[in-house]
């Protein structure tokens, strides 16, 4: 077949989909969330821990959905645990796609107005966004995984390029002690360090896009693991070029030390701009994603079409942008989205599961 | 209590829910205006519905030739007598005691092998073999392109373009014996896409010359070209040129319905078949390359593409394409691989350049002057001092005026291009800047932007990024850096919608495919291009 109909993408899609789904504001404010609660040098370990938690569960839903070949989350969660109940909780979890949805391009725009366009009425910079970004979700799932394919490896790219010069600015001492205060504060962090692999979630409504669903452990592994090493990356060289007292005590830890330093003779002195621009990139990129899930998971539960669900979610994703009144807001909203995220795993894939093994296996239903 | 009042703190007010809806409205307009135009020019090219207008079209009622000699003759005189340009030599043929009447028009036939050869031949030589068997009859004329026709207009409408035609008492039918012979360009090197090291053949405005060219690129028996006649009123030929074991056969359909669907009462250039066959015709991309060069064409045939030629203009088109066939150009494999890697690079480079340019201008300067190096932006700065008006315009009277330019100097005669080009792009420039209207700094931008974009091999691939050059400049008037990345996402998500006939336009870099980028921004060794590119699912995947 030469013209393709199908709207399936393939292996290296989908691990790419998950890396730019959960690659999003976190890269900027994890340093800070995390060291907050934690306050010792060791939030690395904790984005170690919290990154193994984060990939067994992303194991438990690939394997729940792959029970389903072809069907998302919103389609099967009715096969197993009834209608209205499933309704409710697909329900909760398109909510929490909105929610996050808003925050993330309020971050963004916080961050735009911050360092780019001081002055400028926020809704100039969250309406054009998300109109591109419908634009965008406008072409499907396809569309969308060809422009994370693009942005990607520029991401990477900078992102390396940036860490690397940062190198100058890096003291082993910063690091240091390893476990000082002991394996409480580490455990203390592990809420925080999950709530950065927010996002996860959208595996269990990957794998039924995937041209190949019995490679989706792979893909999904392989997708969480490079923004598990990004992230890991990220806290050793930001702790380790401020020292933890100065990451506490600022809002945007990660660019606050790309700049921290000049390259002198370079056309750009400050590294800070290029990450701007492909920390704007990957934005969309995370946006898009939440953005898609969303009118998907309306669209398939309440079996509308899905073009007219896109447009009507532009306004609800713009109000859930401007809900909080400030920058503490939307940093309160985070937590509250982590917290959200956590209960939806509980209640989605692990009760799911439950309760699917529970009719197959106990009652020998056929589900 | 103090739930309800931070859940009421947190409400919006009115104006924010005026903008939402604002938001909403938007896309809804837009998506509906661009489903109106797109209906309403997709009218006019039915692609898919004009099967039956077209079969009622093409026949008309048939004439046949009646066989009586008087008769068709009487025909033929009324129908196209009326030419002052055509010529009808009555000749008796000798041995045989029959009239003959030869037709042809002026200037498209050699009069010396009309007059020697053929009519010495009718008029003496032919024997009476030629009317015992009526349907072997033709073979026993000893031309090379002769071919019989039953229909007299179809008999007319050849002969007026240029055959000789030939109707002999007794024969029921007219017979074309010489090809159209006018005057042709010779072949010359190809203007659009010249090349240092290479082929200098370009393809000419004569179809079987093309063809030729073709052909002649070497031997193979799995080249094949299809025939078409095109166009309701004036009708050309148009070939379809593939490998038969390379092409993949769905592709191959899809392109002969759609040329085979052609609907326009005359096609002057391949220009107008790219039109009516590509995909998306509201998108600034091209998803039909055009080219001059033979070469061009057949290393496309090779890589399981399929070539459209058409009578009467020197460029073939090919299908499908992708955005980066665009940059790169047949010499990229006739040099080392070394050096046609970097001047690979430098184009994708130089078309980045001529695409964002003046949008970085205007950002960095109007809006972030803090991200460039301090001396760099107090310089720039400085020379601004005494220019009048806002980044965006600067740039859009100097970017304006070197459009008109490049404009005027296409349609100049050639001595005097040079000339105003030295007028326009020195003399205006520096006056410009001498008189405070531009900084010199943007002189530097918009020079090298012009010149980037002259970089970008195919012509009308630069003109695109011309277009858009411009919307990106409004962008970054509007929102500065955030609004130069907005256009550069926008334009990601409408590159990753297109297609070419069915391939992605901005593959292999997405959907990737790892094979292919051996000859995307690098072009690697030869030896190592052992296969054909992925994206065209060829039958036959390996090059051997």
């Amino acid at each position: 077949m030469f013209t393709r109909t199908d709207d399936k993408i393939t292996t290296s899609q989908a691990a790419v989909f998950l890396t730019n789904t959960v690659l999003g504001a976190g890269i900027l404010t994890m340093p800070r969330s995390i060291t907050q609660e934690m306050r010792t040098p060791d939030s690395w370990l904790t984005i170690l821990v919290g990154g193994f938690i984060v990939m067994l569960t992303i194991l438990l839903m690939v394997k729940l959905s792959q029970q389903f070949p072809g069907q998302t989350v919103f389609q099967y969660a009715g096969r197993i645990a009834g209608r209205l109940p499933s309704l409710l909780l697909c329900l909760l979890l398109v909510v929490y796609f909105i929610l996050v949805a808003g925050f993330e391009i309020r971050s963004l725009a916080e961050v735009t107005l911050f360092f780019l366009l001081e002055g400028t009425p926020i809704w100039a910079v969250i309406i054009p966004f998300i109109w591109a970004g419908t634009y965008l979700v406008l072409g499907g799932i396809n569309s969308i995984a060809r422009v994370f394919q693009i942005v990607f490896p520029i991401t990477i790219l900078v992102l390396l390029v940036s860490f690397g010069f940062s190198l100058r600015l890096f003291d082993f001492n910063n690091l240091r002690p390893v476990l000082g205060s002991g394996v409480l504060p580490v455990l203390h962090g592990l809420k925080s360090s999950v709530l950065v692999y927010t996002g996860s979630e959208v595996v269990m409504t990957l794998v039924a896009f995937m041209q190949h669903p019995q490679q989706a452990v792979k893909a999904m592994i392989g997708g969480i693991a490079i923004p598990f090493a990004l992230y890991f990356l990220t806290i050793v060289f930001v702790i380790g070029g401020l020292s933890i007292d100065s990451v506490i005590n600022s809002t945007w830890p990660t660019i606050d030390l790309i700049r921290s330093f000049e390259i002198t003779g370079f056309f750009v002195e400050r590294l800070e701009f290029p990450l701007m621009v492909i920390w704007l990139m990957q934005m969309f990129c995370n946006f898009c994603s939440f953005f898609f899930q969303a009118s998907l998971g309306i669209s398939q539960l309440f079996k509308f079409s899905v073009t007219p669900v896109i447009y009507g979610m532009v306004p609800v994703i713009f109000l859930a942008a401007m809900v909080p009144n400030s920058i503490q807001d939307v940093f309160a909203l985070g937590d509250a989205i982590g917290s959200m995220g956590l209960a939806l795993f509980l209640m989605l894939p692990v009760l799911l599961s439950f309760i699917w093994i529970l009719r197959k296996k106990g009652l020998k239903q056929h589900v | 209590m103090s739930f309800l009042s931070s859940v009421v703190v947190h409400i919006p007010s009115w104006s924010v829910f005026c903008q939402a809806l604002i938001a909403l409205l938007v896309p809804i307009l837009v998506t509906r205006m661009y489903k109106k135009l797109h209906s309403f020019v997709g009218n006019g090219r039915n692609l898919e519905t004009n099967k039956t207008i077209q079969s009622s079209v093409s026949t008309p009622e048939v004439m046949p030739f009646s066989g009586d000699y008087q008769t068709d003759l009487q025909a033929i005189y009324s129908r196209i007598g009326s030419n002052s340009d055509l010529h009808a030599r009555e000749l008796p043929i000798k041995k045989l005691n029959a009239r003959g009447t030869l037709f042809c028009v002026d200037g498209m036939q050699n009069e010396r092998v009309l007059n020697m050869r053929i009519m010495e031949f009718l008029m003496f030589e032919a024997t009476d073999g030629l009317l015992a068997g009526t349907v072997k009859s033709e073979e026993l004329l000893p031309f090379n392109n002769l071919s019989k026709v039953s229909d007299i207009d179809i008999f007319n409408r050849s002969v007026l373009f240029g055959h000789a035609g030939l109707l002999i008492e007794g024969i029921p039918h007219g017979l074309l014996i010489e090809f159209p012979n006018g005057t042709n360009r010779s072949i010359t090197e190809p203007v659009s896409e010249a090349l240092i090291r290479g082929p200098r053949i370009g393809f000419s405005e004569v179809l079987s010359e093309n063809t030729s060219l073709l052909r002649r690129q070497g031997f193979s028996d799995q080249l094949e070209m299809k025939s078409y006649r095109v166009g309701t009123r004036l009708q050309k030929d148009l070939v379809l040129a593939y490998m038969k074991d390379i092409v993949n056969p769905d592709l191959l359909q899809e392109v002969q319905t759609r040329v085979s669907n052609l609907n326009a009462d005359f096609l002057a250039d391949s220009g107008y078949i790219e039109q009516l066959i590509e995909d998306n015709y509201l998108s600034p991309f091209q998803q039909v390359q055009n080219t001059e060069r033979p070469d061009r064409v057949i290393n496309a045939l090779l890589e399981g593409r399929i070539a459209i030629l058409l009578d009467g203009t020197p460029f073939a088109l090919i299908v499908p394409v992708t955005f980066s066939m665009l940059l790169q150009t047949p010499e990229d494999y006739y040099e080392r691989w070394i050096p046609s890697s970097l001047l690979r690079m430098l184009r994708f480079g130089a078309a980045f350049v001529a695409l964002m340019g003046p949008a970085l201008y205007i950002s960095l300067i109007a809006f972030h002057p803090g991200l460039i190096p301090t001396e760099l932006a107090l310089s720039i700065i400085e020379t601004r001092q005494g220019v009048p008006f806002p980044a965006l315009i600067e740039v859009l009277i100097l970017e304006v005026s070197i459009e008109i330019l490049r404009e005027a100097g296409i349609r100049l005669p050639k001595p005097i291009g040079p000339a105003m080009g030295i007028v326009g792009g020195l003399i205006i420039g520096d006056a410009a800047v001498q008189a405070g209207i531009v900084s010199p700094f943007l002189v530097i931008v918009v020079a090298v932007t012009a010149i980037s974009s002259f970089s970008i091999p195919t012509y009308s691939a630069g003109v695109t990024l011309r277009i858009l050059r411009f919307i990106g400049m409004i962008f970054a008037a509007f929102l500065g850096m955030f609004g130069t990345i907005l256009f550069f996402l926008l334009l990601c998500s409408h590159l990753t919608k297109l297609k070419s006939f069915g391939v992605p336009y901005l593959t292999p870099a997405s959907p990737f495919r790892a094979t292919d980028w051996k000859d995307l921004f690098f072009r690697a060794p030869l030896s190592l291009m052992k296969r054909r590119p992925a994206m065209l699912k060829t039958r036959n995947n390996k090059r051997k």
